[in-house]
């Protein structure tokens, strides 16, 4: 129970300043636009959102394993599991079975996620560039297969975006919540917060940030299932522009971009505070370029506040 | 500094990208009739320059154990304004002014807030970037208007001569640079407190190197490059762009990875980007001319990229850090 709520008073230091903005722009959305938020629309709602939050889920572990741990692929590899689904199996191939193709999806993101920990763990390249590396790869090919937007996604698929649309997330939530339970989340924890002292403890080092790419990658073939139930198509040029959106997600989120602190719960909330702001921009029918000053501000903003009441919070405790 | 044999140290690395260049030139000769044409070879040392402007900013600021991801944004910041404001008849001096100047502020409110508040600057960056790129597009409502003068013109025309040299003056220009930038790091206090600070954030503070100080200065420094790269890019292409930055993030952290340095700071030289650059622009040139389609271009760039940084670029096994 002390570890529980422990855990939750990391959490709300962590995230405090998204939790905040989650109530704020949950109360404004509420305001201007209530029909949209009533349950019947719950799940074409979470479908919107769901590939941003997927993109988001899926930075995260290989950023909790520190040391520069990122992944820059995640964009990019939605892109091209939509790729692979839409055009090689279902349109080439005939295949529509929903066991076959989300087989094929996790398959996919595992084997993207093997060769960023590959390179970036075994090679010991650093890990923006290796992912930079397979970023171009990935997109190049995923350009070479679809050159153009091509269509139709199968029926079962669309409906993950719509009345199903909680189910891919609730996948995520699942495989994370178990290895919540594993030794392995707190060696990761552990590796992320300072690897000179986990190594001399005898942690495993690499073979923990390996499986922490393996995980990115999971989660990206799971995102990129999300992104393809939501355009319901198969187009190259969408992908990639999640990859830098989903880190400033990530630390909007309360999770450090040097490793061992913070969430997946937070790289969530991160996730919707933008989904939401988003909304409530395009409510108010601004010009894109208002949006993204919009969103530079806000995100500068959290990550500032959050910064200064952390400094603000060890400053009390030190005393 | 940690030199361990023929490839270890610093100066091994951008020498091994430097004979890259070499072989990669070679190849494209051997494979590609013209390759080594005047024209071609100008071509690509212009595009080169270009990129290695952009990267002297990444470079101080890789060493600093930081990163950068507001160079295209700076850049297309620089590139709209300079063209806006000059399209209004002002004097471009003071144009270049007021960007420079614009562009020293967006910088240095990046190194500041990063190393104050000890957040990443991955974050802080690609926020300014947002805004800033958002505000100038909002200002010209997405249709920048304008040019460069025609000096800025000549200066990075592929045709053009400096004197009895026949490359534009840019390449000259960035070989001065190169030369400058190797002093500021090698001989200047800057320089010594930079490398400190990078390899060891921790222990530079007691030997009285101010860090927020050092991180404000870099990227301003950094952001002034950008912006002498968007003003360049506005007389290379003739009309303003806000997105002409965008093939600048990635390119300019690979060159200087691929030139010898380091993300986790301490190491790296603008030698060695230089040759990074040189060593991307030749296998963008070296693909194109073989017939392959962009998308495939960049897929390639993508493996030779790792291939190059695996051949000289690994860290260490964290066994050997402690």
């Amino acid at each position: 129970m002390g570890n529980l709520s422990s855990a939750a008073a990391g959490f709300l230091r962590s995230a405090g300043f998204a939790i905040v903005l989650f109530v704020l722009l949950l109360a404004v959305n509420l305001l201007l636009n209530p029909a949209r938020y009533l349950p019947g629309n719950w799940g074409t709602l979470i479908g919107l959102a769901a590939p941003l939050i997927g993109a988001s889920l899926a930075s995260a572990p290989v950023i909790l394993a520190g040391r520069g741990g990122i992944d820059i692929s995640v964009g990019p590899a939605m892109g091209f599991v939509n790729a692979v689904v839409i055009q090689a199996l279902f349109l080439n191939l005939g295949i529509a079975s929903p066991a076959l193709l989300i087989g094929a999806a996790l398959l996919t993101g595992l084997a993207v996620g093997a060769i960023n920990g590959l390179l970036a763990t075994i090679v010991r390249i650093q890990p923006i560039v290796a992912t930079l590396g397979t970023y171009l790869v990935l997109a190049g090919i995923t350009l070479t297969i679809v050159p153009a937007p091509v269509g139709p996604a199968p029926a079962w698929l669309k409906a993950m975006s719509a009345s199903w649309s909680v189910l891919p997330l609730a996948a995520i939530l699942v495989i994370w919540l178990g290895i919540r339970r594993l030794p392995y989340y707190d060696l990761l924890m552990a590796v992320g917060s300072d690897d000179r002292a986990a190594y001399s403890a005898g942690v495993p080092v690499t073979k923990v940030r390996f499986v922490a790419y393996l995980i990115t990658g999971l989660f990206s073939g799971i995102a990129g299932l999300m992104l393809t139930a939501l355009i319901g198509s198969a187009d190259p040029n969408i992908g990639a522009n999640y990859t830098l959106i989903a880190i400033a997600s990530v630390a909007l989120g309360g999770v450090s971009l040097a490793g061992g602190r913070g969430g997946l719960a937070g790289a969530a909330l991160g996730a919707i505070d933008i989904f939401l702001l988003q909304s409530v921009l395009t409510s108010f029918n601004v010009s894109t370029y208002v949006l993204q000053i919009a969103y530079g501000t806000i995100l500068v903003a959290a990550v500032v506040l959050t910064a200064l009441q952390e400094k603000l919070f060890n400053g009390v405790r030190a005393r | 500094m940690r030199s361990s044999g023929f490839l270890g140290g610093t100066s091994g690395r951008a020498l091994a990208a430097f004979l890259i260049v070499i072989a990669l030139h070679v190849v494209g000769t051997m494979l590609i009739p013209g390759y080594s044409q005047p024209f071609a070879i100008r071509a690509l040392l212009v595009l080169a320059s270009l990129l290695a402007i952009a990267c002297i900013g990444q470079t101080l600021v890789v060493i600093l154990g930081g990163i950068d991801l507001s160079i295209p944004f700076v850049i297309g910041f620089a590139n709209v304004v300079a063209a806006q404001l000059y399209g209004e008849q002002w004097n471009f001096g003071l144009v270049c002014a007021v960007v420079g100047l614009g562009a020293l502020l967006i910088g240095a409110f990046n190194g500041y807030v990063s190393r104050r508040l000890d957040i990443h600057p991955l974050i802080v960056t690609l926020g300014t970037g947002m805004v800033t790129q958002g505000a100038v597009l909002l200002w010209t409502a997405g249709f920048p208007s304008g040019s460069a003068p025609q000096a800025v013109s000549d200066f990075v025309s592929i045709g053009g001569s400096a004197g009895p040299l026949p490359v534009p003056w840019i390449v000259p220009a960035v070989v001065v640079l190169g030369f400058l930038v190797a002093i500021l790091l090698a001989r200047t206090p800057y320089g010594r407190r930079l490398y400190a600070l990078g390899s060891n954030p921790g222990a530079a503070p007691l030997a009285l190197i101010d860090p927020v100080a050092m991180w404000t200065i870099t990227f301003a420094l950094s952001a002034f490059c950008s912006a002498i790269t968007g003003v360049l890019l506005l007389g290379f292409t003739g009309s303003a762009y806000g997105d002409v930055g965008q093939p600048y993030l990635f390119q300019t952290i690979a060159a200087v990875v691929v030139g010898g340095a380091a993300m986790v700071g301490g190491q790296g030289s603008y030698l060695g980007t230089i040759a990074g650059a040189l060593v991307l622009t030749e296998i963008n040139t070296l693909l194109i001319g073989l017939g392959f389609q962009p998308s495939a271009v960049q897929a390639a760039l993508g493996v030779i990229i790792v291939l190059l940084v695996s051949l000289y670029g690994r860290e260490r096994h964290v066994s050997k850090t402690i």
